[in-house]
């Protein structure tokens, strides 16, 4: 007789199959990996620019409900409370089993060769119940991101072939645009190879993945370039996990780096360009995390609002109740509208696409802060307990807001590139 | 012809008839002449005591503690509280005439903004020990005030702390125990029962700040639970007595370091002479029992939103100083991130915070100095004669006057009767505009400060986010803001309206 955890994870397995089944083609046979271009890059994602129906955007969302809600939602508290508790490495492994980590990945990569609709509404239903797993999907995405945009294709190829969650997630740190604080490592090049020293902080993934992505400066040049290097290196130490914010169970280590075997991704001096067109992609998922938590909080606060009694009444019927609920309500509904419209923006290269991404992300990371902390006001003294999830939400909300650099600077970042 | 008769009427209004009030207005500038200059020299020793104390006890230990609790929970800040006894903090703000050392209790406003830039949770645990301090007080039961404030100088001299706590919230009234008017459609559970020779409590109190390290426990209950307004008591209970236990320790977002205790108490027995406030008491005062008692809770709330406001300008403070210091510190696209106009911009925003944040509190402490808790102790000859009367005289002489019941009565017939509605509305009005601004003004800093900090505001190490987790929960208790705004809009906002009602249900 099965358990009932068993049978929760059959259900859910059943769940996926159905979705895997409609993909749009079947992944197609691995090719040699070769060193792609730039340009050749972006004139093929133009032209397959990534379209995913709205029958398999519907299946995609219900899949990462349903593994949310069964393998998140249930262990929340306890998950929230790494490093001092136990990391969620089953449900770690699960989201790799199903292929959450593949979203944004070509098919010659055993991806699912979807685009940005496709990852926001994974990160949109994965947050709702835990933004931490959000993170690290986040943050994988973005360093594939980055090295697609890179052409770093060989590479990336290599790392997708492996087969345990650890050794294909690639850490990066996401929270640091390198361009506004320059928190670099020194590469040193010694004929074709490199080599990395020098300290980096909050490298995100830094203590899980198997590879990390690290922005340095060579000498003599003003500009940075990436590198990826193997975390297992002996060059590297790690510190203890950052105990931060938000995204507990996302965690971010300090690395101090001594003569580490590095690969040049792309071009040299071409982060910075790497990073804003991986930014242009990525800041409209990272919206759609902020709207993930926004949903979880309005939910929590509603039913709460309609047993919780004040006053001999339920406090949903009190109007002042009614009407931070409604403000709620109204932001997500505008978040849900946005999200959408900036989504099929970048995944059908419409003009400015990369506006409408980063003008979601700076409106709706805003909005998220401000409704995560009504969140917790509606329950009371309650909301800033543990035993509930709107504190967390409240963390999460800020937390995210700093995804991709300092949110004032990317304003100012948004207006430049207008001017 | 109207118009003239208008104009008539006009100029036979006096000038004052109009809203806002002019003694609402003028609370600061009213003062001026009364107030004793002795405050001022004593309010710079309390912010010099608060500074030393902040740079030599907290600081070291504000970013480890915090860790601790996240790592364990259940962890008590026994050391700290020592610490704090050692210092005098439980009783420097007592008057001379109960074993304190008298400090003004407008000066720990200031005290808690120094304490609470530093750390919201260690500042609580020095702070909400007068909220039930102040509790006492506002019953105007001066013997028994003097009998538990007597332990805390014995407690100091022993160097074995004696905490008070205020027990009011329970699992299920949270909003509605902190109004009178709400109190009665509540859901309160925590009942006394009279028997002979005193009073049984059964039920429980949760979130009670400091919980676990006081000894005494000043508990809000009720003898008909369905009219909870008019049978309430405040009753004294001691950690330790029969029926009496501590459930579970909160764990919270912030404040980490302060216990959130639950209180369970099951026929747990008090005294008839240990009753600070009940109904029987009640009936020598001018105004009935319900109205007696809402004045009671309104002179506790008008000071202790004034020290709440006082902890979220300490929080908007600690976010702002955190910011600047970041900002000077870090170059940003090449340059310093400080010399950034929107980061001057956005810095200056925040200070402005601090200082408006700090104007609230001050002008309710003002207001409470004209008409409310610190009326008759800041009454300039009373002020300077406590000051200078020597120990001895206090001990053989005003002790055993304290201990007398006419001295209860002569305090309650000043302060409850003597205490106008206009002028416990006042207090009360400025109090929660004072709570209001300075804790939204102590979150807002703090999210702008996670803003302009980006990475580096996400690490505990780095504190910002830490004030960001304290001073979320300024906003909940003492009243929620929204419970805050309504009650400004009750004693301020629409006065002199008469079709104004508050708190019913549509």
């Amino acid at each position: 007789m099965l358990s009932e955890k068993e049978t929760t994870i059959i259900a859910l397995e059943e769940d996926v199959v159905e979705f895997t089944e409609t993909k749009p083609t079947p992944p197609a046979p691995k090719k040699e990996a070769k060193s792609v271009d730039v340009k050749d890059v972006k004139i093929a994602a133009k032209k397959t620019a990534p379209r995913t129906s709205k029958k398999e955007l519907t299946m995609l969302a219900k899949a990462a409900s349903e593994f949310a809600k069964k393998m998140l939602a249930p262990n929340r508290e306890e998950n929230d409370k790494y490093p001092f508790g136990p990391f969620f490495e089953d449900a770690l492994e699960k989201a790799f089993g199903v292929d959450f980590f593949h979203i944004i990945l070509p098919e010659d990569m055993n991806g699912m060769n979807q685009g940005m609709s496709a990852l926001s509404v994974t990160l949109d239903n994965i947050c709702q119940e835990d933004s931490s797993l959000g993170g690290i999907l986040f943050t994988n995405a973005a360093a594939q991101e980055l090295m697609i945009q890179a052409g770093s294709k060989a590479e990336l190829e290599r790392i997708c072939s492996k087969e345990t969650v650890r050794d294909f997630l690639i850490a990066l740190p996401v929270f640091n645009n390198p361009s506004e604080v320059k928190h670099l490592a020194q590469a040193k090049k010694t004929g074709d190879a490199y080599t990395l020293s020098g300290s980096l902080e909050y490298m995100v993934l830094g203590d899980l993945a198997g590879q990390a992505i690290i922005p340095a400066s060579i000498a003599g040049s003003t500009r940075y370039s990436y590198f990826l290097v193997d975390l297992k290196d002996k060059g590297i130490s790690k510190s203890e996990p950052i105990l931060s914010l938000g995204l507990h169970a996302c965690p971010a280590v300090d690395l101090e780096l001594n003569h580490v075997k590095a690969t040049l991704i792309g071009q040299e001096g071409k982060g910075s360009d790497y990073f804003e067109k991986m930014a242009d992609r990525l800041h409209v998922a990272a919206a759609s995390m902020a709207l993930g938590v926004m949903k979880g909080s309005f939910k929590e606060a509603f039913d709460y609002a309609k047993k919780r009694e004040q006053g001999g009444h339920e406090i949903i019927n009190w109007s002042e109740v009614k009407m931070i609920l409604s403000n709620m309500a109204i932001k997500i509904s505008n978040a849900e509208m946005i999200i959408e419209k900036a989504c099929k923006a970048v995944d059908t290269l419409e003009a400015k696409w990369e506006t409408r991404s980063r003008a979601a992300a700076l409106h709706i990371q805003d909005m998220a802060c401000d409704l995560t902390t009504d969140g917790i006001q509606l329950l009371g003294g309650v909301g800033y307990m543990k035993d509930f999830g709107q504190e967390k939400r409240f963390r999460d909300a800020k937390h995210i807001q700093a995804l991709l650099g300092i949110t004032p600077i990317k304003k100012i970042t948004f207006i430049e590139n207008m001017i | 012809m109207k118009k003239g008769k208008e104009m008539v009427a006009h100029a036979q209004r006096s000038p004052f008839d109009h809203a806002p009030c002019f003694e609402d207005m003028t609370s600061s500038l009213q003062s001026t002449a009364r107030q004793p200059k002795g405050m001022l020299k004593e309010t710079r020793e309390v912010v010099a005591l608060a500074r030393k104390f902040k740079e030599e006890v907290m600081r070291p230990i504000t970013l480890s503690m915090d860790r601790q609790m996240q790592k364990d929970p259940e962890y008590l800040p026994w050391e700290f509280v020592r610490k704090a006894n050692e210092w005098g903090f439980y009783t420097l703000w007592v008057p001379r005439i109960f074993g304190g050392k008298g400090y003004n209790s407008p000066s720990m406003s200031y005290f808690l903004e120094e304490l609470g830039s530093e750390c919201l949770g260690l500042s609580n645990l020095i702070g909400v020990h007068y909220l039930a301090v102040v509790t006492m007080f506002a019953t105007f039961n001066i013997r028994l005030i003097n009998k538990l404030l007597r332990e805390v100088e014995d407690g100091q001299k022993t160097g074995i702390p004696c905490l008070l706590s205020l027990a009011i919230t329970e699992p299920g009234a949270g909003t509605d125990v902190e109004e009178v008017e709400l109190v009665d459609k509540g859901n309160v559970g925590c009942q006394a029962t009279k028997v002979e020779g005193g009073y049984l409590i059964n039920g429980s109190k949760i979130f009670i700040s400091s919980g676990h390290v006081s000894r005494w426990h000043i508990v809000i209950c009720y003898e008909d639970l369905k009219n909870p307004s008019d049978t309430m008591l405040v009753l004294p209970v001691k950690t330790g007595s029969k029926g009496f236990s501590f459930g579970r320790k909160e764990h919270k977002m912030g404040v980490k370091i302060c216990p959130a205790s639950e209180l369970n108490f099951e026929d747990c027995f008090v005294p008839d002479d240990l009753v600070l406030m009940n109904k029987e008491q009640n009936q020598k005062n001018r105004r009935n029992n319900k109205q007696t008692n809402s004045q009671m809770i309104d002179y506790v709330v008008s000071t202790s939103r004034a020290g709440v406001s006082a902890w979220g300008t300490g929080a908007a403070r600690g976010a702002f100083e955190n910011a600047l210091d970041f900002a000077i510190n870090t170059e940003v696209n090449g340059k310093r991130l400080v010399n950034h106009e929107w980061a001057q911009a956005m810095l200056a925003e925040m200070y402005k915070n601090v200082a408006i944040s700090r104007l609230s509190y001050v002008e309710t402490n003002y207001a409470n100095g004209l008409c409310g808790l610190y009326k008759t102790i800041q009454f300039k000859p009373l002020f300077y004669y406590f000051k200078i009367v020597p120990k001895i005289v206090i001990d053989y002489i005003i002790r055993p006057i304290i201990n007398l019941p006419v001295t209860t009565w002569v305090f309650r017939k000043i302060q409850l009767d003597g205490q106008t509605d206009a002028q416990f509305h006042r207090t009360s009005g400025w109090a929660s505009l004072a709570k209001f601004t300075g804790t939204d003004a102590g979150v807002k800093n703090c999210q702008m400060a996670l803003e302009i900090m980006g990475q580096a505001g996400l690490r505990q190490d780095r504190r910002a986010e830490k004030i960001l987790r304290d001073s979320k929960l300024l906003q909940i208790y003492e009243g929620t803001n929204q419970l805050n705004r309504i009650n400004l809009f009750k004693c301020l906002a629409a006065q002199g309206h008469s079709q104004v009602r508050v708190f019913e249900h549509e």
